[in-house]
């Protein structure tokens, strides 16, 4: 079965953790890729990852997801701790603002899902307890409401209005502010 | 759409997939979700109109993504529901000014505004509290009562712009406001902290403006902020003497506005970062004149003392800015900056004394030896230098140094002055590593990108214009064929477009 990252014959030498999708597929990665989840961090510390950790709320496809976004931005923490010490360096922030801008468009593109997607990748990111990408996931969402109106909030994303008529009137009273 | 009457009944009921998530309980956080093939099986690409393809999120979720909008969007997302209502009831992040709440109302007050997002706010989970009343002295007698409601423990910035008068209540200042407060920004208001208000244990940053507060009372309340790393003090016109204590060993950045200060004592060892505007009679340092890298001094003959004096109080100095609207020629002698590596003087005005020999500042070029931009600023209104097309043309030269760090050289309000030319030559005679020299015949400021009309670069006068116009002449003829093919020159010269007047 093809698994993200196993073919990586230099990564072997490092400490390796298996991945278990919901539906069984296996996924190799590094130690620092997967302990970007807290939650498989404490797992290691415990040690109990030993023949692999499931994740029975995870399906591959968005496994495969999680363990892009985890591998990129585990670059981007060993980058950070590696030039902390240069802060002066003009040549080192030159590196920095470039790492940055490709991390920013890593993001960019990595968000560029459909909404059921959207909503798995912040399941499995409050699952598996990624701030990184539980934040940036969000804010899509977020950002997604701007200028709409509360009645197409509700239709984009099937939320009920469960305020009385009344209710929602003193609401929209209180906050006139936002709707000038 | 009808509000379904059953749900309203009920705030969280237990619902299907077929409708929507919000009010899954924060238990089924790990609870199923659509698996992917449904998904996939499903050919909406944004999940609209296909509401079950969209899998629950937990009502924390939701309220994190509440929380990470705008303050008018998560205002108006509160109508959307019971759950978005109780968001907004605990909306983490307050900004309460007349801008955010009144600025596109013909009518509306904002007093009325404020007490009523605080009158339905419960106080819970604020972590950012914004308060602007600046010129709304009707609020006066109100804010007691705001800053009880809002300011609980759990609070993390505080940024008030009160009144002149208005004396701030250090009671909010509880224990568990003490242990949670990062930041603190304090703008026209009286602030008398007692030496007996206890530690401050997060707090990292103090910005003071226009505040009554003593120099005693501000050395006291430092000294129960330990975790102080940035202090702003602005216009605070009570404070004679500025005493930072030792026990400040986080302190870093240190930024004053010199109003009727005198004397500045830093005992703080870490700092790293200090700006001055204003002249102070007594400065001093302790350890921190070591570590110090950035320093950032405006005042008269700032750019002679920062010669004169600098290099041996703070010789580790890697940045240096400095401003200054009049000054006495920069000496050369034989100290030196050793880790400068970045260096801006801003020496302009109207009319910047003619008496000055630009030629002087050469002197920075030899204190230098790793230094690596230069950005200088020489603009004048109405220059009245010697020009090098009036007087003599002879140039005068200094023994060449051997500059091999500086790469980029940028001068702003270029002129045809004599001593400017001279300094450009020298600098471009003496520099082997220079990659990028800009000269710039105006400003420094904006610019038209020349697409569109309605797109004009800033407006400038008459004389400005022609010795604009000599400063290019002066730079064709002089210094052009002086900068060597490694180097890129640049000159900024007066817009064809937008400064037509012609001069001769």
């Amino acid at each position: 079965m093809a698994s993200a990252g196993s073919g990586d014959e230099k990564a072997a030498a490092a400490a390796m953790i298996t991945l278990i999708s919901s539906d069984n597929e296996k996924f190799e990665v590094t130690e620092a890729t997967a302990t970007l989840s807290q939650t498989i961090r404490h797992m290691i510390e415990d040690g109990c990852t030993d023949g692999g950790v499931p994740l029975p709320n995870v399906t591959s496809k968005i496994l495969a997801r999680v363990i892009e976004y985890c591998k990129k931005h585990a670059t981007a923490a060993a980058g950070e701790e590696g030039s902390s010490s240069s802060f002066s360096d003009a040549a080192f922030l030159e590196v920095d603002r470039a790492f940055l801008e490709e991390l920013e468009e890593f993001d960019d593109a990595f968000l560029e899902v459909d909404r059921a997607t959207l909503f798995d990748l912040i399941l499995a990111a409050n699952y598996l307890d990624i701030k990184g990408l539980l934040n940036l996931t969000c804010q899509k969402v977020a950002d997604s409401v701007k200028g709409k109106t509360p009645e197409q909030i509700r239709e984009m994303y099937n939320i009920v209005n469960d305020l009385t008529p009344e209710e929602e009137a003193e609401i929209r009273r209180e906050t006139q502010w936002a709707f000038e | 759409m009808e509000t379904p009457a059953l749900q309203s009944e009920q705030q969280r009921p237990r619902q299907t997939l077929a409708s929507n998530g919000l009010v899954a309980p924060v238990d089924e956080i790990q609870g199923s979700h659509s698996p992917c093939h449904r998904v996939d099986g499903d050919d909406s690409k944004d999940g609209e109109a296909s509401g079950y393809s969209i899998p629950e999120l937990p009502q924390d979720i939701w309220r994190h993504i509440h929380s990470l909008m705008p303050m008018d969007e998560a205002a108006r997302a509160a109508c959307v529901s019971h759950a978005f209502l109780s968001f907004w009831r605990c909306y983490p992040k307050l900004t309460l000014s007349w801008q955010m709440l009144c600025s596109k109302a013909k009518v509306g007050s904002l007093r009325r505004r404020i007490n009523s997002i605080l009158r339905n706010h419960t106080g819970i989970g604020l972590k950012i509290l914004r308060l602007n009343l600046r010129d709304q002295d009707s609020s006066f007698p109100y804010i007691n009562s705001w800053l009880q409601v809002a300011v609980t423990p759990g609070i993390e910035e505080l940024t008030l712009e009160l009144y002149e008068k208005y004396k701030f209540p250090c009671s909010i200042l509880s224990i568990g406001v003490r242990n949670s407060l990062r930041s603190l920004q304090l703008d026209s208001c009286v602030f008398h902290p007692t030496p007996e208000l206890g530690p401050l244990r997060s707090l990292t940053r103090l910005i003071l403006r226009s505040v009554h507060i003593t120099g005693d009372e501000l050395e006291g309340f430092l000294s129960n902020s330990l975790a102080l790393e940035h202090l702003d003090l602005y216009n605070c016109k009570k404070i004679i003497i500025l005493k930072v204590p030792s026990v400040l060993q986080q302190l870093s950045y240190l930024r004053v506005f010199v109003c009727n200060l005198r004397v500045i004592e830093n005992k703080a060892p870490s700092l790293s970062i200090f700006t001055l505007f204003g002249k102070v009679s007594k400065l001093s340092f302790g350890e921190a004149s070591q570590t110090m890298k950035i320093l950032i001094l405006r005042h008269a003959n700032v750019v002679y003392y920062a010669r004169a004096k600098l290099p041996s109080i703070m010789p580790n100095l890697e940045t240096l800015e400095l401003g200054s609207s009049s000054e006495v020629d920069t000496p050369m002698l034989p100290t030196k900056f050793l880790n400068l590596k970045h260096l801006t003087i801003q020496i302009s005005g109207a009319t910047f004394s003619p008496s000055y020999d630009y030629f002087s500042l050469a002197s920075f070029l030899d204190a230098c030896p790793s230094l690596e931009t230069w950005w200088l600023d020489v603009s004048q209104e109405y220059m009245e230098h010697e020009s090098i097309f009036t007087g003599s043309s002879h140039l005068r030269q200094l023994p060449e140094c051997c500059h091999d760090h500086l790469k980029s050289v940028e001068i702003i309000g270029f002129s045809s002055a004599k001593s400017l030319v001279e300094l450009t030559c020298y600098i471009v005679k003496s520099t082997v590593s220079l990659e990028r020299l800009t000269l710039d015949t105006l400003r420094g400021d904006c610019r038209c990108s020349g697409e569109n009309d309605s797109d004009y670069c800033c407006s400038i006068s008459q004389a400005f214009l022609k010795e604009a116009s000599r400063g290019v002449a002066a730079i064709r003829k002089y210094i052009e064929d002086k900068v060597p093919p490694t180097a890129k020159l640049t000159v900024l010269e007066p817009c064809p477009r937008c400064h037509t007047s012609t001069v001769d």
